[in-house]
């Protein structure tokens, strides 16, 4: 992207920056180029990813288990120019750690821990309990972020089927468990068999009916010994989610919107933004990765009919280089071919985010298209080009 | 070398389309269904996300198709599967008065729960398709298909998608849920029924997680996979004799004058660029092959994008190509 103070603003004072967008866009990559890009100003930074992206991962060191901040080598971060005051770190999110380890912090005794352990519901979907991804990423960068250790936090949000899962998972969570039906299934008459009919609202019984007669009586009991179980545990789990939320919602992080080239990419992201704005959430720009731009000033030649001679000319220049053997009149064409194919992808990916670019501009956003490696992104050095690249220190042949 | 012993595509009652967001899952759910109904079998495309995007790319004046569905072309049709609606049909089903349901459906108390209660989407959506699945003596006329086609939500939750029968088969020990589960999970486990077909692209990451999908749904869950699509492969840029183009181009003066064409700096990163695209998708297309045991059907990239129409049209052939091994 061209250089530009809002995104050097960021990148210099925000202390969490979240990476959010719709899947396949390269969030990962690029949230890992932009910790990278930090530290490189002289910033200590930990990139927080969920998606187990196994080569990336093993290129930054950071393990599937452990759950814990790995810090990239000396060595490795003199080769990628961070310098001494900077470090980078990573980490790969341990759900069902994480939620074992709320459960563990929040239970008021070893009894009501194991119970939550040791319940079969919890057992079985605690990996899909509605929530518990979006719940867990946000819950690790507020426990990274109270440790002090880094200066700034960029974060790989989950791909999300609705854009800001994990900004109403806490709160989600917390209606869930303040719901009349959750209060009616953890009350003591509904373990001692039956349901305290008189107790309850007509309408919460007739829902409860249904269920029991779809569930069948054995699912709500389990369920209502793992709501009884954690409900003892929401005090302090609603602090946490509040303080969580504060963080996230505060002056201290920003969100960076990572989207993918293309008309669909650009439509989600439209999508996307709409609801940002709706939750109020501070948008410090938007990163297009993955764009192919034109190599050279300007934007491409317009699509015309090639000229005879303008063909000619490369394929004499080829053949004074290459002797009178090479196929020139062929390599002449397909040079030729080489560039109208790429300058039409060019001209699609410029067309298709325009009406987004506009939008953001007038926001006052920053706007950075990340140009296309020619190579995947798998290893330190590849990440240290896509961060050169959104940096603006774009390398020409 | 051609993998014998394949069926075809067509030949299943139950075609899930999965892979990661962005391989195009989608298009090629499009495309498959447009092949199915230009076979002449009755063809039904259920999308399975928030957003419907299917009915458009096969017919731009199609009107939206929702939870009811709507024809939108000769022996096809669309619908989009919610499954706040699947929820509501569905106690229709169990409970038989319609009063009840309504009221059950919209007790605040109710959607509370089941916006935070997990599972439950997943179970009914795949409900709602064993459902349409059923011998056709027993849906209503015009609603009858030979040939459903999911979209599946993107991988991630698209295995945790497929996993969900099992896990509350296992969950839910005895009533009528754990029957219906099962029901649900001996339809997806029925290799004669139900095939399960992933999209990748043929890099990196794309390459890593249908690796991972593949070995999850054919080995953990037991559903019938047996062919990767790999989607937008970018094929030889030049002819053999001169595969090394952007090499030769390199050597040329990088300003030299060539009129309106590019100079010689510009076409040689054009090239490269073209070049490095088709040796990155031979590369990972192999990987794919090596790490999945499975056989291949690659589709072109489009260079435009997909537009419309058109470009669906043209990958529905190339789609039920018999499944390769590559060299």
């Amino acid at each position: 992207m061209t250089p530009d103070p809002k995104f050097d603003a960021m990148l210099a004072d925000r202390e969490v920056v979240v990476c959010v967008g719709c899947g396949g866009a390269g969030k990962t990559t690029v949230a890992a180029a932009l910790a990278l890009e930090a530290a490189r100003r002289g910033r200590k930074a930990l990139v927080l990813t969920i998606d187990p992206a196994r080569r990336l991962a093993d290129a930054m060191g950071v393990e599937s288990l452990g759950n814990r901040p790995q810090e990239i080598s000396r060595e490795s971060l003199d080769a990628l120019g961070v310098p001494g005051a900077g470090n980078l770190s990573a980490m790969m999110l341990d759900m069902k750690r994480t939620f074992d380890d709320l459960v563990e912090r929040f239970a008021e005794s070893d009894e009501i821990r194991d119970r939550v352990f040791e319940n079969s519901i919890y057992q079985h979907v605690s990996n899909a309990l509605a929530g518990t991804v979006e719940y867990s990423a946000m819950e690790k960068v507020f426990e990274m972020h109270e440790s002090g250790a880094f200066d700034l936090i960029v974060v790989d949000t989950p791909p999300a089927q609705h854009a800001l899962d994990f900004l109403e998972a806490p709160q989600r969570l917390l209606e869930f468990l303040d719901s009349r039906l959750v209060k009616m299934l953890i009350h003591p008459a509904f373990k001692a068999g039956r349901f305290g009919f008189r107790l309850f609202h007509r309408a919460t019984q007739r829902v409860l009916h249904v269920l029991e007669r779809i569930t069948g009586i054995g699912f709500l009991e389990d369920l209502s010994e793992f709501l009884i179980a954690f409900d003892a545990m929401s005090v302090g789990f609603r602090d946490r989610a509040h303080r969580v939320r504060s963080l996230l919602l505060g002056p201290r992080s920003t969100f960076v919107l990572v989207s993918g080239p293309g008309q669909i990419s650009a439509r989600h992201a439209t999508d996307f933004l709409d609801r940002l704005e709706g939750y109020g959430v501070s948008l410090a720009g938007v990163l297009v990765n993955r764009v192919r731009l034109w190599p050279s000033q300007g934007p491409p030649p317009a699509d015309e009919p090639r000229r005879t001679a303008d063909v000619e000319a490369l394929r004499d220049a080829l053949w004074a280089g290459e002797g009178a053997d090479y196929p020139a009149e062929l390599a002449a064409e397909a040079a030729a071919d080489a560039a109208t194919r790429y300058a039409a992808w060019v001209r699609a990916d410029a067309r298709s985010a325009q009406p987004l670019r506009e939008r953001i501009e007038a926001q006052g956003c920053f706007w950075g298209c990340i140009p296309e490696l020619e190579r995947d992104v798998h290893d330190l050095s590849s990440l240290g080009c896509v961060a050169d690249r959104i940096a603006g220190k774009d390398e020409e042949p | 070398m051609a993998a014998d012993d394949q069926r075809s595509l067509l030949e299943h009652r139950l075609v899930i389309v999965t892979g990661k967001g962005g391989t195009g899952k989608t298009t090629v759910s499009a495309a498959l269904a447009l092949a199915a109904a230009r076979a002449g079998l009755r063809t039904l495309v259920a999308e399975v996300g928030p957003d419907e995007q299917i009915p458009r790319l096969l017919n731009p004046r199609a009107p939206e198709a929702g939870y009811a569905g709507c024809a939108i072309l000769p022996g096809l049709r669309a619908m989009r599967i919610d499954p706040f609606e699947a929820l509501a049909e569905y106690l229709g089903l169990q409970l038989g008065v319609p009063a009840i349901v309504d009221a059950v459906v919209r007790n605040s108390a109710f959607r509370q729960l089941m916006t935070a209660a997990p599972g439950w989407r997943e179970l009914i959506t795949l409900g709602k398709i064993w459902h349409l699945a059923q011998l056709e003596s027993e849906a209503p006329p015009g609603r009858q298909f030979d040939f459903i086609v999911v979209d599946a939500p993107a991988t991630g939750h698209g295995v945790a998608f497929l996993d969900v029968p099992r896990v509350v088969v296992s969950a839910v020990r005895t009533g009528p849920l754990h029957a219906h589960a099962e029901r649900v999970e001996q339809m997806l486990e029925d290799s004669d029924h139900t095939l399960v077909l992933p999209v990748a692209l043929a890099e990196e990451l794309p390459a890593r997680e249908i690796a991972e999908l593949t070995g999850r749904v054919r080995d953990e869950m037991g559903i019938s996979i047996d062919r990767v699509i790999v989607n937008a492969v970018v094929g030889p840029p030049f002819p053999a004799e001169i595969s090394d183009l952007d090499e030769v181009l390199a050597r040329l003066d990088g300003n030299l004058a060539l009129g309106a064409l590019p100079p010689p700096r510009v076409l040689t990163r054009c090239a490269r660029y073209l070049r490095s695209r088709h040796e990155l998708n031979r590369r990972f297309t192999a990987e794919i092959q090596h790490s999945t045991g499975l056989p291949i059907v690659e589709l072109p990239r489009i260079p435009d994008g997909i537009q419309g129409p058109d470009q669906i049209s043209s990958l529905a052939s190339a789609l039920l190509a018999s499944p390769v091994f590559l060299e």
